[in-house]
């Protein structure tokens, strides 16, 4: 019995050498949830709230503006959007595991793009506090020679937020198959050993039926919402250190 | 087709999540932040226009108390004043009508004078004519004498004149 762990699976095509995969379409797919979502959420505000929607939507925008703002501070207030959109497509993508759906979050490229993004982010705010000649300078600081090393650490940074989103997420899908081929062969010793293999009762895996649930709650559920606000974490303490922020 | 081999990278894939985040956070903000934002600002100028409304209110009522208060002082000053007034008035209405009284009477008092001297000359002419009268009267009949009556009647009256002065 072989166990076969594969990447997304391409769909179609486009001109200039681009694929579309099953990354790509699950992650527009969540988008336009939480778009969907965000617009039946903020349906009808009212200045005294009377639905409970709006009581959810104010707790949702309260809570990130908060995390923003506690974890970078207040001047930050216009990136709770952002730290939304990547806390929410982030956990999403990961919980779109459940449905059976390939998750766009257990492709590197879908990580490595995000971290790319708060790369820029960093650098830009680098740039702009200290001015692009002092963050040219910073490379070489302390000794020239250290020049290389400074560089690899500077890229660290995405490629560490990439690689650890990208790898959770992934552990969670190995694990996962791997507990499913191994429940599959404890149900065909089962059946062997109650001489039922070979009639029809041997197609219904049996040990297979509510096992692993329990161990996705933790490898989608509990994983994929912690990789969601670890990654959120990240991106703001490097954005505030980048824009020497203190508190 | 086929799949992605298990760690690949594809640059256009990378390009697709950046704007797929970059978008997202665009639509958040449109959608959720945005909207949500609003409303929770114009709550909160609707509360501070209400806070500010009561400390109006309250200023309001302070000062109207204030007002009222001086009010009330003054206007206890007023009825003191107006009593006051109204006694003085009182007091010089009573005199007056005391006055014109006493004026009244002193009046009477001098017309009723007046009343009697005139009828005590009346009464003393009167008993002058009677005596003169029943002089001469007897005078007449004692003397029985033809007298002229007229010269007889001057002298009498001169000695009752006399008489009445000393």
């Amino acid at each position: 019995m072989s166990i076969d762990i594969s990447g997304a699976k391409i769909l179609f095509e486009l001109p200039l050498g681009i694929t579309i995969t099953e990354t790509q379409v699950n992650s527009w797919i969540v988008m336009i949830v939480i778009t969907l979502v965000c617009i039946w959420l903020t349906r009808g505000l009212k200045v005294r709230p009377e639905s409970k929607r709006q009581v959810v939507a104010e707790y949702i925008v309260k809570t990130v503006k908060k995390l923003v703002s506690d974890n970078m501070s207040e001047r930050f207030g216009f990136f709770a959007p952002f730290i939304g959109a990547a806390l929410s497509l982030s956990a999403l993508s990961s919980l779109s595991g459940l449905l059976t759906m390939f998750p766009p979050t257990a492709d590197l490229n879908t990580t490595l793009g995000w971290s790319l993004v708060v790369f820029v982010i960093i650098t830009y705010y680098k740039i702009k506090t200290d001015g692009m000649w002092n963050y040219l300078k910073g490379y070489t600081k302390p000794v020239f020679i250290l020049t290389p090393i400074n560089i690899i650490g500077e890229i660290a940074t995405p490629l560490s937020m990439a690689f650890r989103h990208f790898g959770n997420i992934v552990s969670g899908v190995v694990v996962s198959a791997l507990i499913y081929s191994a429940l599959a062969a404890a149900s065909g010793v089962l059946y062997g050993a109650l001489g039922l293999s070979g009639t029809f009762i041997s197609d219904i895996m049996v040990l297979q039926i509510g096992l692993p649930a329990i161990f996705s709650i933790y490898f989608d559920v509990f994983s994929g919402c912690l990789q969601a606000f670890i990654f959120s974490m990240l991106t703001m303490v490097y954005v505030k250190m980048g824009a020497g922020v203190e508190d | 087709m086929g799949n992605l081999d298990f760690i690949s990278i594809d640059f256009w894939h990378i390009l697709i999540a950046m704007m797929n985040l970059i978008i997202l956070a665009f639509i958040l903000k449109k959608f959720l932040f945005k909207p949500v934002n609003d409303i929770l600002r114009k709550r909160q100028e609707e509360v501070d226009k209400i806070y500010t409304d009561a400390d109006q209110a309250l200023k309001k009522a302070e000062a109207d108390r204030a007002f009222y208060e001086d009010k009330m002082k003054n206007a206890e000053k007023e009825a003191d004043n107006l009593i006051k007034a109204a006694s003085v008035r009182a007091g010089e209405r009573s005199d007056e009508i005391i006055n014109n009284a006493r004026q009244e009477a002193v009046h009477m008092i001098s017309r009723a004078e007046d009343d009697i001297a005139l009828k005590r000359k009346k009464a003393v002419d009167g008993m002058k004519d009677d005596i003169s009268d029943m002089v001469i009267d007897l005078a007449g009949k004692v003397v029985d004498k033809e007298i002229d009556q007229e010269i007889h009647e001057n002298l009498i009256e001169e000695a009752i004149e006399n008489l009445g002065e000393k």
